[in-house]
């Protein structure tokens, strides 16, 4: 067993049961941790990564307590999780509950890849699980997306994820509704929390960790977008950090939660597409230097439309712009599926409901530009 | 919206025009997509191009684009029997100055002797002359690149409503140097002539009025080859913007327009544009994209005609014009036919 110098012995650590928590390097897993080990109650944890040095600085960042956490060393992708024999006596003993955090957020990956650490990774865990007596909760953190190509209010149950028929827009999707699907077969005593896609830190706008949805704004930004797929009902649902993070923190670990699933999205707070649109371009407008290329809005088109122009853009010899459709087609068609995210039990858990999109939105979009779109590919990082 | 906003995206004049015929002359060598292809004039296969609806293009040989406008305008002047010394103005597009007189397997030779004293021989003042447009005021325009012959157009329509011209020849001609290859951002394209007689008129059963109009340049996209992605994912968001605005301008609904009059591009890219244009009753009259391929001349003038003969734009009919020129310039022009 390996931990980090941060951390004190085990056994005096952890007299009592621990918590397994997965992902802590992440940015939900580590605000997670934070939170937990700074409450007044705090839980005794456990954070299982594949860098200890990482988790190190991680925990630093965060000021997470001296002491409060012990740091296994292993990797949800090998049977077992890599973990060495005492360590996983040491959890077999002491472990209480699992939250399961990690994931392959890239949109892009081929499918055996995402399931590699989605999919697969959740079996290991539920092995391990399994194999710990004393495990009364498995807390899994989802993605609404799960839902795929389903439109119209996605329930917040099992019914909310998309099956082979439906199908999803990227392996990222299908490969967490996969692994939704292990966790609710492998016990009773699990807890499923679907996030929506992370837009910020909090409601100031501050973006730490870039995605998907940033690298679409950069390049329409950029003027490198011909066309969104989106129809008239389109809406994009996002969440803060803070708000996900703390739906976690207080529902993971809820005895009243077996066999429940909880969707932490805008919900009717999600933003329509041609709002948000128009907010971006006005607020990019203001930069005397941009509003001069007069770049144009991509157009509004159906998925139809979108897969016929990515198509043409495909049998073109042109391969920078073939790899800028590319970037965009693992997330965008997600717009042209128009949906609407249930979340009538998670505001009910958690006494409100998610941040109002369009109240944080401009200052997202005020902060990426004020900091040149810092950790966000341009073109040349896209092509390349 | 402020004063300039509206002279580059709003209506380009008042006049009250109609386009009383059309002519046009190609090259009268053909080559095949594929022979293009195997002579390496091609940027990209024959396959891809044949798959966006490209067959064979027209390829000047010995023609020089003068030769094809002239041919172009006389026969305009005589199939619509006009006097010549009735028409008021001549607009010339395209080929500039003695690149004109130059043929394709010579336009290196006609582009340097534009650094000569041959610069001052004009294509313009030459066909005013051997025409017989004596009472012709004459204009060149250049730089609108396939929206030029649009461009002509506009000119002519503002030099009707404010100096009461009544009737213009515009005339648009260019070729692809042999150096220069066949084809334009995934285009094949074809050497041509095209020429416009307009009228001005308030008849509202004249044929072929043109009701709305729009253009729109944007000079950030000047240098298109460097620039490249940057262009490509313009063309669309600006296209849809330049079609609707022609439509406002003419009082029409998207419904209304009945048949779009193509600039013979890729047939994938109309296909898309329509879809993002949303004009559900429009047909797109692309008989020539693989028959005539892209001319930088005047493609939609070229296809109206043709359309009008062969029976499917009939009087009445909406038809909506779109052009892009590359890099640039979009514009659009509704006409009742």
């Amino acid at each position: 067993m390996q931990t980090s110098s941060l951390h004190a012995n085990l056994d005096t650590a952890h007299a009592d049961g621990i918590v397994l928590v997965t992902g802590a390097t992440g940015l939900l897993g580590g605000d997670l941790v934070r939170r937990w080990t700074t409450s007044a109650a705090p839980h005794r944890i456990a954070v299982l990564v594949r860098d200890l040095g990482r988790w190190d600085a991680t925990a630093g960042r965060l000021a997470v307590p001296h002491d409060a956490v012990v740091a296994l060393e292993g990797d949800v992708t090998r049977e077992g999780l890599g973990l060495t024999r005492v360590a996983r006596t040491w959890l077999a003993q002491r472990a209480t509950a699992v939250v399961h955090l990690a994931a392959d957020t890239t949109f892009s990956r081929p499918l055996d890849q995402a399931r590699l650490v989605n999919r697969d990774g959740t079996a290991h865990l539920l092995a391990l699980a399994a194999d710990c007596p004393r495990v009364a909760r498995v807390a899994y953190v989802s993605t609404a997306f799960v839902a795929g190509r389903r439109t119209g209010v996605i329930p917040e149950s099992a019914e909310g994820a998309a099956t082979e028929q439906i199908g999803w827009v990227n392996a990222y999707e299908r490969s967490k509704a996969e692994a939704e699907a292990l966790v609710r077969d492998a016990r009773r005593d699990w807890v499923i929390l679907r996030s929506s896609t992370i837009a910020c830190d909090d409601t100031s706008g501050v973006v730490t960790q870039r995605n998907a949805v940033h690298q679409a704004l950069r390049l329409f930004h950029d003027g490198l977008a011909a066309m969104i797929p989106g129809v008239p009902d389109s809406v994009l649902d996002v969440v803060p950090t803070d708000y996900v993070a703390d739906a976690i923190a207080r529902l993971a670990l809820r005895r009243d939660l077996d066999g429940t699933t909880v969707q932490l999205c805008a919900g009717a707070g999600a933003m329509p597409l041609g709002e948000l649109l128009d907010e971006c371009y006005a607020r990019w407008a203001t930069d005397v230097s941009w509003r001069r290329r007069r770049i144009a809005p991509p157009s509004q088109g159906d998925l139809e439309t979108w897969d016929m122009f990515a198509q043409a853009v495909e049998e073109t010899a042109h391969p920078r712009l073939r790899r800028v459709t590319r970037a965009l087609a693992h997330f965008l068609p997600q717009l042209a599926l128009p949906k609407r995210f249930d979340t009538q039990h998670a505001d009910a858990l958690l006494g409100a409901g998610a941040p109002v999109v369009s109240e944080y939105w401009g200052r997202m979009i005020d902060h990426l530009q004020q900091t040149g779109w810092r950790g966000v590919p341009g073109l040349a990082e896209v092509a390349a | 919206m402020d004063a300039r906003r509206f002279v580059n995206e709003g209506r380009p004049a008042t006049a009250a025009a109609c386009i009383r015929g059309i002519a046009y002359a190609f090259a009268s060598a053909h080559r095949s997509v594929r022979e293009l292809a195997a002579s390496g004039s091609l940027e990209s296969d024959a396959a891809t191009l044949e798959a966006f609806g490209f067959d064979r293009v027209h390829v000047a040989v010995e023609e020089t684009p003068y030769d094809l406008a002239h041919a172009a305008a006389a026969r305009l002047l005589d199939e619509q029997r006009t006097d010549p010394t009735t028409v008021d103005l001549i607009v010339y597009a395209g080929t500039p100055s003695a690149m004109a007189f130059a043929a394709a397997s010579d336009a290196v030779a006609g582009a340097a002797s534009l650094c000569t004293a041959d610069r001052f021989r004009y294509p313009a003042t030459r066909l005013q002359h051997e025409l017989g447009l004596e009472g012709a005021a004459v204009l060149a325009l250049d730089q609108l690149a396939c929206t030029t012959l649009f461009g002509a157009i506009r000119v002519a329509r503002a030099m009707m409503a404010g100096e009461g011209i009544e009737r213009a020849l515009c005339v648009a001609s260019e070729f692809y140097p042999a150096q220069a290859g066949r084809e334009a951002v995934y285009n094949c394209t074809s050497d041509a002539a095209c020429a416009l007689l307009l009228d001005a008129s308030d008849d509202a059963d004249a044929r072929n009025r043109i009701v709305g109009s729009t253009t729109i340049s944007k000079g950030y996209y000047w240098d298109p080859e460097a620039m490249r992605e940057e262009v490509i994912a313009s063309y669309f968001p600006t296209a849809v913007h330049a079609m609707h605005r022609a439509l406002d301008d003419a009082g029409w609904r998207p419904e209304d327009v009945d048949w779009v009059i193509p600039h013979n591009v890729s047939t994938r890219s109309w296909e898309v544009l329509l879809r993002l244009a949303r004009l559900p009753n429009a047909k797109l009259w692309a008989h020539n994209i693989p028959r005539r391929g892209h001319t930088l001349s005047g493609d939609n003038f070229i296809n109206l005609r043709d359309a009008i003969d062969a029976g499917d734009v009939r009087p009445g009919h909406r038809a909506l014009l779109f052009a892009y020129g590359y890099g640039a310039h979009w514009t659009a022009l509704a006409v009742e036919a």
